[in-house]
């Protein structure tokens, strides 16, 4: 599949994807045997990335910006290899590491840092890898005495400390980060993107989907938009998020007229 | 193993959520099996006088050990990935870790149990000798054996949600009609019914296990050449399969959760 990526490149390459809304449901024995009896109803497939190609450098910083459904979250589990794609090429140069949900890879059982030791395990790092890394992310977490805790205790803002605090310091090539840093205040979420800024400057890649135009702005350079599972726009970011926002105008209006 | 790490910290969630606000812990693991071996012992032995096969307590709870092992691993290990799906569908790591620590968790509780259970059945049966050791070999197998069907139960069980209801009702019957509590060539009912002896044995593939077992531990023998054959050709295929179809079916799995 990789076919000689370099450490930070990502690619899609004319990817695509479909669900089967219906598909999506856990499916029974019973409803397996009547499946062409349900296909009859039931609403059309959606394309969620329809001929999808993008080619990023070690090294870029990309945002993705789109309505709900347009394809950007799709684009990143792709990239990810967390869904495998109908047709086409979706891949990533060396270690991805994914920040796409709070708390994803966490146990609610362990501490803070017992799940440091768990979601490095789950991105490919040995102990004593991520003993060595285990001051710097008690250190950029600021969680203190916190991490010696079950995180089932935790707020939503110490679940990000922790989660942004362990994937930045597990030395991606790429990162991938789905819309999660908004919920930090705003210190840290400076913090955050000095952070982002640092591990840029050593070669990392990162793809941020996000609604925060404002972080977008102020993190990527590139940004692509998304639209109905296609590649809308794809260029430098001031001009990027100008083209959005007037086809979000657009779009409202058709829905106002409509 | 290049994910030995992984599955070292995916064991120990698993340990950690099972037994978190629970007093006597991993002690639960020992006390089910002993109740079970003693409700079955006093019915079968003490009140119904169904058997009489000695030291029948310690006859039993050979049975029960294997046949918990089997039956935990697979009741498990199906909902396994349905339990982990925020993770499934957030991470990108080996999903097989997930059953795989199911199992490989009642695996150390079959062993504690077995590490007890030795000493007592030896000094009782006065079966001490060089066969003990085959009980390595043949409890490999048997792990093998569940994991392989426990990786595709639990594949099958995230696409198709019967696949745990199914697997529980069928254990019930499949409990009664393995030779736990009684042996297969000692039934009175089989003597008119030779071909029903032949299906107990050898068409129930938890039995040889239990057999092997058996024979090392309460017989002091060497089970036959068929008995061994049996159950490590039962644990490659069902490895091999089990394996096939989690690799197979487990592309979809974000999507199916």
């Amino acid at each position: 599949m990789s076919a000689a990526l370099s450490p930070g490149e990502a690619v899609l390459e004319r990817a695509s994807r479909s669900f089967d809304v219906r598909a999506d449901q856990a499916r029974t024995v019973k409803e397996v045997l009547l499946r062409r009896d349900a296909q009859a109803h039931g609403p059309p497939v959606v394309r969620a990335l329809d001929d999808v190609t993008l080619t990023i450098s070690p090294g870029e910083t990309v945002g993705m910006v789109g309505r709900n459904g347009a394809g950007k979250s799709s684009t990143l589990l792709a990239l990810a290899g967390i869904i495998p794609l109908h047709s086409g090429r979706a891949a990533c140069g060396g270690r991805v590491v994914t920040l796409l949900e709070l708390g994803a890879g966490f146990s609610r059982d362990f501490s803070g840092r017992e799940n440091a030791y768990l979601n490095g395990a789950l991105h490919g790092l040995r102990r004593e890898d991520i003993a060595a890394r285990m001051p710097a992310i008690e250190a950029f977490s600021g969680l203190g005495e916190f991490m010696d805790v079950p995180v089932r205790t935790y707020s939503a803002g110490m679940f990000l400390r922790l989660g942004f605090a362990i994937a930045a310091h597990l030395d991606a090539d790429v990162m991938l980060i789905d819309e999660v840093l908004a919920v930090g205040d705003e210190a840290f979420q400076r913090r955050c993107e000095d952070r982002i800024a640092t591990r840029i400057a050593e070669g990392m890649t990162l793809v941020l989907v996000s609604h925060d135009l404002g972080a977008v702005e102020r993190v990527c350079e590139r940004t692509v938009v998304f639209d109905a599972g296609r590649v809308a726009f794809d260029g430098p970011t001031a001009e990027a998020l100008a083209y959005y926002r007037r086809l979000a105008g657009e779009r409202s209006e058709e829905q106002v007229r409509a | 193993m290049r994910h030995r790490y992984l599955f070292e910290q995916m064991i120990r969630r698993e340990l950690r959520q099972k037994y978190k606000g629970s007093v006597l812990g991993v002690l639960w693991y020992v006390i089910n099996p002993l109740v079970l071996m003693g409700a079955y012992a006093v019915m079968f032995g003490v009140l119904l006088k169904a058997v009489s096969i000695e030291d029948y307590p310690l006859f039993l709870m050979i049975g029960v050990i294997v046949w918990v092992f089997f039956s935990q691993g697979l009741l498990l290990a199906a909902p396994s990935l349905v339990i982990q799906s925020a993770l499934v569908r957030k991470v990108r790591f080996p999903r097989e870790t997930i059953p795989a620590s199911v199992v490989a968790v009642q695996l150390v509780t079959f062993a504690i149990l077995l590490t007890l259970l030795v000493p007592v059945v030896v000094a009782v049966r006065g079966t001490l000798g060089p066969q003990l050791l085959l009980l390595v070999p043949v409890s490999a197998c048997l792990f093998a054996f569940v994991l392989g069907l426990g990786l595709a139960v639990s594949v099958l069980h995230a696409h198709f949600r019967d696949v745990e209801p199914i697997l529980a009702a069928a254990l019930l019957p499949w409990f009664f009609l393995t030779p736990i509590f009684f042996r297969v060539d000692e039934l009175p009912g089989l003597s008119s019914h030779r071909w029903a002896e032949a299906l107990l044995e050898w068409v129930n593939p938890v039995a040889p296990f239990i057999e092997a077992v058996r024979a090392l531990l309460y017989d002091g023998a060497v089970p036959g050449w068929d008995v061994l054959l049996y159950v490590a050709v039962a644990a490659a295929l069902a490895l091999a399969v089990g394996r096939a179809l989690f690799v197979r079916m487990e592309r979809e799995l974000a999507v199916v959760l």
